[in-house]
């Protein structure tokens, strides 16, 4: 569907075959929305038709403001940067995905202004955030700029940014500390925490999210005989695209204890850092951020079960 | 218009509109509190006949105060409201009408205002809670104390919105409040009671214009009565202007910056949360008896005298040689419009207008140029002229780049000038740049190792002497290696030359970036492209933009003047244009939209609420606003961007949410109205207006004979019974009726079992469709007199000017005669031990008479310095030289005023700053100080005051503070 040329010609086209669909389209525009703004929209609203089927061209309904609602939405988000509950972000995501719109607007949030002014903006925060915003490449499954991932520029190559590691450092830091006093309040690191709720609050605490993904054992390849149970999963945990630790349990809860309990592991060490290392995914060698402590490691890391730095170039080599 | 810069700028420039309230206290006999009767002549010497309140302004302090402890709950909240109603109608004490209006549902032009207030407050309320939580959990790890944390439910401001079961509840105990009045205090016996509830459409303020407005259009009005509005908005001085009445009053609370608050999180007072260390709470009292009580004073009320007001403006916007007969009037109604270019709820400010950079003194002036070329007035009974607007903008338009360098350069002199202070202060508290040494070396005081005697003092200041020469050959050689351009020699004494400099602003917050840059070349292109985001070549959507704020224009002034004209207008953009893009309007706007109406409650619930104040919908609705398949969930962010917008604080920037699409909002709840309760659908109706009297009141028996009658249908109110009021009576569903008991809201008060009041329903008088509001001064109206000090007084060689300070000119002053300043004298001194060096200085050149007022409980008199800076009616030294006893005793209340904290230091530097600023006219003068001044204590202002502490500090200590410092102190008080 993505096709190579600007969807706007392709969009500016279609319309061109169907003047009445166009007219009822442009009945759409709001009063204060630029052109630029508009066609994206109206791609928007062009690509999604067909998902809605009542909606029937020159005939309110409500499924088509449900519709016309989504399109703002994401107007809305990559526009003015608004944000939505999540649900409503993945679904917009998803639809607007390849749309491309150049030269998107940068926003500051509520929150990062109110956090400016509170602390005493330390270099190291600033930067942060700004990366947060200027730099969508490695970010995206943090979920926040997910509707944006449309503007990121295609000719990036696969992997992390050589820069990075020094980027992610200053956050990891403050999770460190974080940890670190967390940990000293449930009583020092031990078999009987949740370890999940630890390792969250903590992640949260430094205002991001953590990401979890599973997969269930069978589907993993390549591990070495005797050991492919048929049952159970595998959970992997990620924060800001850095690899924090792999588990496995019988169930996906189970499964997500165990990878947060190896993630905690690693900040019993003196310091985290986060580096740029090889491992193994889908088969293949690729360089991934990952958090280590100090320790030099005896064995390999476990594969990846995703990886973020991924772009189409990989995607159909390993496909 | 929330402007708090416009009063300020107001009150300042016009400063004798200001007069203080005198408020006469309840005694307390035996613990038994004898109320004030109000039946009395008025102790402010003015009689008011109409109380006004927009009761916003007294739900909110009275709800959330902020500078005591929360009321706890609801019926104490509303204890609170009738509290403060009854202060000021002791104040005022009207004789003929008490005016209730709560905001209603506000038209669409509104709301987006609200919608963004309340977007922000219940994001900020969560961003507090997050950090209050984070805060305290590290407290509570360094082993600091902190009370538990309270169990109550935050009281969630978003609620005082028409259409909640608050406002409900609210209406229900003012029901209760007015009969138990009308009921039981005398002062209320011939008082026509109005209230006006948040069921019925409009904002408070708005509807208490309209009620003037249609009162007197009819014949019966009496063009004398005396008006007093009370409400802290800067746009009811254009609302009451705009009523041409003679007549009209403004009371509000004397706004103090930098009042101290208590920690939100051990709740002590002397620190912000960010530097709450958790320790133990001081004891208050000898035995604490002083816990719950803040220290600070009450809030003290002042009068603003729009009469006074409108001489100013009459000595400002008088021209002479018009091509057409110059009118008062008409010129003031101008005045207002050219306000609205400035700010407005509803309409963001042009950018090259800035209050604090003088904008409406350089509208003032381009308008008195421009007005000989244009033939006539900006506006007429409220409709605008555009043409000859479009003159004035474009004139504006032409000064635009000049107006943004200079902001930019006023800024950055600040900056420097700041950064200059901060260096001074530093070095000052580094020490002298040479200490002897050795045994020479200062010792402290009072220590117990006592310096030895002296030996060999020869070899010592050798020894001193060396090492010094040393050190300076040394550095001058590193200079001459590092090629003269550093300092950086090896020294070990205490001199800067050593110390490395640190980055020039490592101690300075940093700056938000700019990318409009509109003091650069090419600020046009940037504005729209960061703005809008589009080209500056896209001249249709820049003529949208332009055409949008013509129409918004239009519609404000029209809403002052003649009431809603449309329901559904509103200004589309977050932005505004600039001024020189306002080519060709004339013909951009006609007329609005007729028939609008206006939103149904809960509806205009929906259109403001964030999702996470929806717990104030039914679930349905609420539903609405999170799920992924609501039509309409595009309303709803949950976080959204903040545009600082030139701004340093994200409550001065600009939120970019989206606006609502009625269209869709409309067909989203027509699916859920169905599952409205019949509660809410009873908070969803359109009420009215009621109106109570007692049984004393002439208009008593006619409604009495009306219940009995049970004629349902309209009846007019007989003139003659009632002040010329006039209005459309309809009988009430649930009355308030005499005997018949009223049974009390609120659990700690009693109901009323000898009920004495009746209500009725009231509707305005009605006028046809098309009618237009003169704004002119009726026939039969007396001006007051005149207040100002006429230009040729001293040509007319008469006695010196003596300034009018109350309502009244002949007013009594009140004096302390000499064993009173004895005493008075006696007690200031034990106090003042060392309290500074003014407390020798004599008095400042003017002294000004009456300022001691002993029915005031604090000497702290702020607008004292109204005299000083009035600058028309600014007096000649007032106090006869030749009693020297007199000027002693004037010397010493001077130092009593004064507190031993320079501030009437800070007085005469306010009034030479003041000056300055105003010989160098409209250019924008006096930009940095007033601008800083708005940083610091806008309404909502959370800053610290620790700046100021210090700098009270360093006036203590004679330092000579630097200019900028001094004038600071302009609104210390």
């Amino acid at each position: 569907m993505a096709g190579e040329r600007s969807g706007e010609d392709i969009v500016s086209e279609y319309l061109g075959q169907n003047p009445q669909l166009a007219e009822w389209v442009d009945t759409f525009r709001t009063y204060c929305e630029s052109n630029k703004q508009w066609v994206a929209r109206r791609e928007f609203i062009l690509r999604n038709m067909e998902a809605f089927p009542t909606v029937e061209p020159g005939v309110p309904s409500s499924s088509l403001d449900r519709l016309l609602s989504l399109s703002m939405v994401w107007a809305n988000h990559v526009f003015l940067g608004c944000s939505y509950p999540q649900a409503v972000m993945d679904k917009i995501s998803e639809m607007g995905e390849g749309i491309v719109v150049e030269d998107v607007p940068v926003h500051k949030t509520m929150k990062e202004i109110m956090a400016r002014g509170k602390r005493s903006a330390t270099a190291e925060s600033d930067a942060d955030s700004c990366a947060k915003r200027a730099k969508l490449g490695p970010n995206e499954l943090d979920g926040r700029p997910a509707g944006r991932t449309n503007a990121r520029p295609v000719t990036q190559k696969s992997g992390p940014l050589p820069q990075a590691p020094a980027e992610h450092q200053p956050f990891f830091n403050r999770l460190y500390k974080a940890v670190a006093w967390k940990l000293v309040s449930a009583g020092g690191f031990g078999p009987n925490l949740d370890h999940f709720e630890i390792l969250r609050s903590c992640v949260e605490s430094c205002k991001q999210t953590l990401t979890c993904v599973f997969v269930p054992l069978k589907d993993i390849t390549g591990l070495p005989a005797g050991r492919t149970q048929k049952e159970g999963h595998v959970c992997e945990i990620r924060c800001q695209t850095v690899y924090l630790g792999t588990g496995y349990g019988r169930d996906e809860s189970a499964a997500k204890a165990m990878a947060s309990k190896e993630a905690l592991k690693v900040f019993q060490g003196r310091k985290v850092t986060v580096k740029i290392c090889r491992r193994r995914y889908k088969g293949k060698d690729v360089e991934d951020l990952m958090l280590l402590d100090e320790q030099p490691r005896s064995q390999g890391f476990p594969p990846a079960l995703s990886y973020p730095f991924q772009d189409e170039q990989l995607e159909d080599g390993s496909s | 218009m929330g402007v708090p810069a416009f009063f300020r700028w107001l009150s300042r420039k016009y400063a004798s509109i200001i007069v203080h309230c005198v408020e006469e206290k309840g005694k307390e006999c035996n613990g038994v509190r004898i109320p004030v009767d109000t039946t009395k002549p008025n102790p402010n010497e003015v009689e008011f006949d109409n109380l006004y309140l927009d009761m916003n302004g007294i739900i909110h302090p009275c709800t959330h105060p902020e500078d005591k402890p929360a009321p706890k709950n609801e019926d104490e909240m509303m204890v609170a409201i009738f509290e403060y109603i009854d202060r000021l109608f002791n104040i005022v004490r009207p004789r003929r009408v008490l005016y209730m209006a709560i905001d209603g549902v506000a038209p669409r032009a509104k709301m987006n205002q609200q919608r963004s207030r309340r977007f922000r407050a219940s994001k900020e309320g969560v961003e507090l809670a997050e950090e209050k939580g984070r805060m305290r959990e590290e407290i509570i790890q360094k082993g600091g104390y902190l009370p538990p944390e309270e169990i109550k439910e935050r009281f969630d401001s978003n609620c005082i919105t028409p259409g909640t079961e608050f406002m409900d509840n609210l209406a229900q105990c003012l029901r209760y409040y007015v009969a138990d009045r009308l009921s039981n205090d005398p002062g209320w016996k011939n008082v026509v009671v109005f209230l006006s509830d948040a069921s019925v459409p409009g904002e408070g303020e708005h509807k208490i214009m309209d009620f003037i407005r249609r009162q007197r259009a009819q014949p019966n009005h009496d063009p004398n009565t005396h008006h007093c509005l009370c409400g802290a908005d800067a746009d009811l001085i254009m609302l009451g202007l705009a009523t041409h009445e003679p007549n009209f009053t403004i009371i509000r609370e004397e706004f103090k910056p930098n009042k101290p608050r208590p920690c939100a999180l051990c709740g002590q007072m002397g620190h912000e949360i960010k530097d709450c260390q958790g320790v133990a709470r001081e004891k208050k009292g000898q035995h604490d008896e002083f816990a719950d009580t803040v220290p600070v004073s009450e809030q003290e009320f002042i009068f603003i005298r729009l009469c006074v007001l409108r001489e100013y403006l009459a000595r400002e916007l008088t021209m002479a040689s018009l091509p057409f007969p110059f009118d008062f009037e008409r010129s003031v109604d101008d005045w207002v419009f050219m306000c609205f270019f400035v700010g407005n709820d509803f309409l963001p400010h042009l950018p090259s207008l800035e209050i604090r950079e003088g904008a409406i003194d350089r509208l003032v002036n381009i308008y008195k140029d421009v007005v000989h070329k244009t033939g006539g007035y900006l506006t007429q009974n409220g409709y605008v002229d555009l043409e000859r607007v479009e003159m004035i903008m474009q004139a504006v338009g032409v000064a635009e780049d000049n107006i943004f360098r200079k902001r930019k350069e006023d800024d950055e002199n600040f900056k420097r000038r700041n950064k200059e202070k901060r260096r001074r202060m530093k070095a000052e508290q580094q020490g002298p740049a040479y200490l002897t040494t050795g045994q020479f070396a200062p010792q402290a005081l009072g220590r117990r190792d006592r310096p030895e005697a002296v030996h060999n003092a020869r070899h010592q200041a050798y020894d001193m002497r060396m090492q010094h020469n040393k050190d300076a050959a040394q550095s001058l050689k590193a200079m001459m290696k590092n090629g003269g351009n550093s300092s950086a020699g090896p020294s070990n004494s205490t001199e800067s030359r050593g110390v490395k400099r640190k980055a020039e602003d490592s101690d300075s917050e940093p700056e938000p970036e700019d990318n409009v840059r509109l003091w650069e070349e090419g600020w046009k292109q940037r504005y729209y492209k960061t703005k809008f985001d589009v080209d500056v070549t896209d001249e249709d959507f820049r003529r949208k933009v332009v055409k949008s704020y013509v129409e918004g224009l239009c519609w404000v002034l029209r809403y002052y003047y003649q009431g809603c004209a449309s329901w559904k207008w509103y200004f589309p953009f977050h932005y505004a244009p600039f001024a020189s893009d306002f080519k060709d309007i004339k013909g951009m706007f006609t007329d609005f939209e007729k028939e609008t109406k206006p939103f149904k409650p809960l509806e205009q619930l929906m259109g403001v609420f964030p999702a996470a104040s929806g717990n104030f919908l039914p679930p349905t609705w609420r539903n609405l606003m999170s799920s992924p398949d609501s039509s309409i969930i595009d309303f709803y962010p949950d976080d959204f961007a903040i545009d600082l917008n030139g701004k340093k604080y994200a409550w001065q920037g600009v939120a970019l949410l989206p606006f609502v699409d009625e269209r869709r909002l409309r067909a989203a709840l027509a699916e859920v109205y169905p599952d409205l309760t019949t509660e809410e659908v009873k908070r969803n109706s359109l009420g009215s207006d009621v109106l109570f009297l007692s049984k004393a009141h002439p208009l008593f028996d006619f409604i009495h004979e009306l219940y009995r009658a049970e004629s349902n249908e309209d009846t007019e109110i007989p003139a003659e019974l009632c002040h010329g009021i006039q209005g459309v009576l309809q009988l009430d569903d649930d009355p308030i009726l005499p005997d018949k008991t009223v049974t009390s809201p609120i659990p700690m008060l009693r109901d009323i079992s000898q009920n004495s009041s009746i209500g009725v329903k009231f509707k305005d008088p009605q006028y046809a469709d098309g009618f237009v509001f003169k704004a002119v001064l009726l026939a039969g109206a007396k001006l007051p007199s005149k207040v100002l000090k006429p230009g040729d007084w001293e040509k007319g060689n008469r006695e010196p000017w003596r300034p009018q300070l109350g309502f009244n000119r002949n007013r009594q002053q009140a004096h302390l005669d000499q064993s009173g300043f004895r005493a008075l004298g006696h007690s200031m001194n034990r106090n003042q031990r060392g309290g500074g060096q003014y407390s020798n200085a004599p008095p400042p050149g003017n002294y000004h008479q009456g300022n001691y007022r002993p029915q005031h409980s604090g000497g702290h008199q702020p607008f004292q310095h109204s005299r000083q800076n009035s600058l028309l009616g600014a007096p000649p030294s007032f106090h006869q030289p030749q009693f020297p006893r007199q000027q002693q005793q004037q010397q010493q209340q001077q130092q009593y005023r004064s507190g031993g904290h320079g501030w009437d230091r800070a007085m005469q530097s306010q009034q030479l700053a003041y000056q300055l600023n105003r010989d160098r006219g409209g250019e924008g003068s006096g930009g940095y100080q007033q601008r800083y001044d708005q940083r610091r204590d806008d309404w909502h202002d959370r800053r610290d005051n620790r700046g100021q502490q210090h700098r009270s500090y360093s006036d203590d200590r004679g330092y000579p503070p630097p200019p900028p410092s001094r004038r600071y102190q302009w609104n210390s008080k």
